[in-house]
């Protein structure tokens, strides 16, 4: 499917032109879905098929005309036929065409030159009356002198980051809860990298527990506490804090 | 907490990769389907140990295996068995087709009509069969694994997707690495070597089942399979239709099965992930788009399942 030209302005037309080629002499072809034109006026249609000894070449040339600006997709013209190739009933469709149309054309020669004409003097006449005014108006309001600057702000020493591992570390072994579970999890996941999309196993994949087994226990510990039954939750909170532990001292 | 069974599904997994080399995904899938209780669809190249996995799968849990081999001539009654007149006797008597067995392979399952496919998917829906006016229920454990060659489409009957739904998972066997190949070679090129026998029993497979159905899956892991099944269902550039609410099914299930063998009782956000390309790249409606574009459906299902945050 081409389109011609692909580069034009609300109100021109343009020309698309469709070929399909089959191995059978026909004299149309039927079971084509032409793609969704709106936005476009529709200002002919010109079908035909030539048969030779090969087959049937089919063209249709639509001429449009855009109704509005900005690029706009022609989506493929599809085809529902048995390929020739394995006998079987397929789904043809051609390529997509992308068409840039620009805004509205511009007036014609003869009512631009009026335009000119009428429009000049009044222009002249806006910019001197503004720039007078703006004259006017500094010579009334003269800006005050500018204060002196302030002296420059003693620099401050920043605070040091806050680990929040051990106080959720220490939240969890307090309270025993699941949300503990998960918001030590989440914070481990964060040190190592972890993207949400990531599990455990993509995380070992990419190494992003490095080659240290007491972070890659702690990150299998902390896992199951997070997923295993309520029943079990207790002794796994146990094995994520020795894991947790293991690591602290590593 | 590790699930404790006289024998687990590990042996089982060890005893099969000690008689197929390579293929450990398949192999893992195919434990997975059995315990999940699910049919599996295998797809790749002739000569790549297909038939040998389930024949080795039939030998090492002890039960009938029985292999059909799908031509275009093939009956329904050449599968689930008919009824013939006994001259002797004077009255009909049922003779039982291949179909049941413990596990039955349905080799290049496109080959046939889909009279005869509708006749193997509605035992493998139902687990019972009717000949004549009497049903025959199939034995259990009942597992279907079909193969289908992605090579020759000649003269193949293409699976409707309603009907591939009711495989759990399918399988893509790929050709093996060099290294794994040699090993082929040392492995088979003299004596066939014998397959392993009864490595564990149905009565432990049934005990898995059942182990697998208590695996403890979080409300939020839960939460996850939707959202990743939830995902085929939104509008894509190439996919028509996504994946039904028994895929969301087999998804947990398989997920469970996976962790026991793992010897978890508790299910993970990997167990999701690992089984989740096989349960729905069978169940997606990839449109035209995909061959006019030569996308790989495979990207695509791994795209989708990617883009889904982990709980």
């Amino acid at each position: 499917m081409t389109a011609e030209p692909k580069s034009l302005r609300v109100g021109e037309t343009l020309r698309l032109r469709i070929v399909a080629h089959v191995d059978e002499n026909v004299l149309q072809l039927d079971n084509v879905t032409l793609p969704d034109l709106s936005g476009f006026d529709s200002l002919g249609d010109e079908r035909r098929c030539a048969t030779s000894g090969h087959g049937s070449d089919c063209v249709e040339v639509m001429t449009l005309s855009p109704t509005e600006g900005g690029d706009r997709t022609i989506a493929p013209t599809t085809l529902d036929a048995i390929d020739a190739r394995n006998g079987k009933p397929s789904h043809f469709a051609t390529n997509s065409v992308t068409i840039h149309v620009a805004g509205a054309l511009q007036p014609n020669g003869v009512t631009r030159a009026l335009l000119d004409d009428l429009l000049k003097p009044i222009a002249i006449l806006v910019i001197v009356g503004a720039a007078a005014y703006a004259l006017l108006w500094g010579f009334v309001r003269r800006k005050p002198l500018p204060a002196p600057l302030p002296a420059p702000a003693r620099p401050v020493t920043p605070a040091t980051p806050i680990d929040p591992l051990p106080q959720l570390i220490a939240a969890l072994a307090r309270e025993r809860t699941r949300a503990c579970v998960l918001a030590v999890r989440d914070e481990l996941r964060r040190r190592v990298g972890a993207r949400e999309e990531e599990t455990l196993d993509d995380l070992f994949a990419r190494r992003a527990a490095g080659d240290d087994p007491a972070v890659a226990g702690a990150l299998r510990a902390v896992e199951r506490a997070a997923f295993v039954d309520d029943s079990q939750l207790d002794g796994a909170i146990d094995d994520a804090l020795r894991a947790l532990s293991k690591w602290h001292e590593s | 907490m590790t699930v404790s069974a006289p024998r687990k599904p590990q042996v089982l997994l060890d005893a099969l990769a000690a008689t197929i080399v390579g293929q450990r995904p398949s192999l893992e899938a195919l434990l997975s389907s059995l315990i999940a209780g699910g049919h599996v669809l295998l797809e790749g190249p002739p000569g790549l140990a297909k038939t040998l996995a389930c024949r080795a799968l039939a030998s090492a849990v002890g039960g009938s295996f029985k292999r059909i081999q799908f031509t275009p001539d093939l009956l329904p009654s050449d599968i689930v068995g008919t009824r013939i007149f006994d001259q002797r006797a004077g009255e009909f008597t049922t003779v039982l087709g291949p179909i049941f067995a413990n596990i039955v392979l349905a080799d290049e399952v496109n080959r046939a009509p889909a009279k005869v496919q509708s006749a193997l998917l509605e035992g493998m829906q139902e687990r019972q069969v009717t000949i004549g006016p009497q049903t025959f229920p199939l034995p259990d454990p009942f597992v279907v694994t079909a193969t289908m060659n992605p090579l020759d489409s000649e003269g193949t009957y293409a699976l409707p997707l309603a009907q591939m739904d009711r495989f759990l998972v399918k399988i893509l066997v790929d050709y093996p690495s060099s290294d794994e190949e040699g090993r082929i070679l040392d492995r088979f090129g003299g004596e066939t070597p014998a397959l392993p026998a009864d490595v564990v029993s149905i009565d432990d497979i049934l005990r898995w089942r059942h182990e697998a159905r208590t695996v403890h899956v979080e409300p939020r892991l839960k939460r996850y399979v939707v959202d990743l099944v939830g995902a085929t269902r939104v509008k894509h550039d190439y996919v028509d239709r996504g994946a039904s609410p028994r895929a969301t099914l087999a998804i947990v299930a398989l997920a469970r099965a996976r962790a026991l063998v793992a010897g978890r009782d508790f299910a993970l956000p990997d167990d999701v992930r690992a089984v989740a390309p096989a349960v729905l790249r069978h169940r997606l409606a990839f449109n035209y788009r995909t061959l006019t574009d030569k996308v790989d459906p495979e990207t695509i299902v791994a795209g989708i399942i990617a883009a889904v945050p982990t709980p």
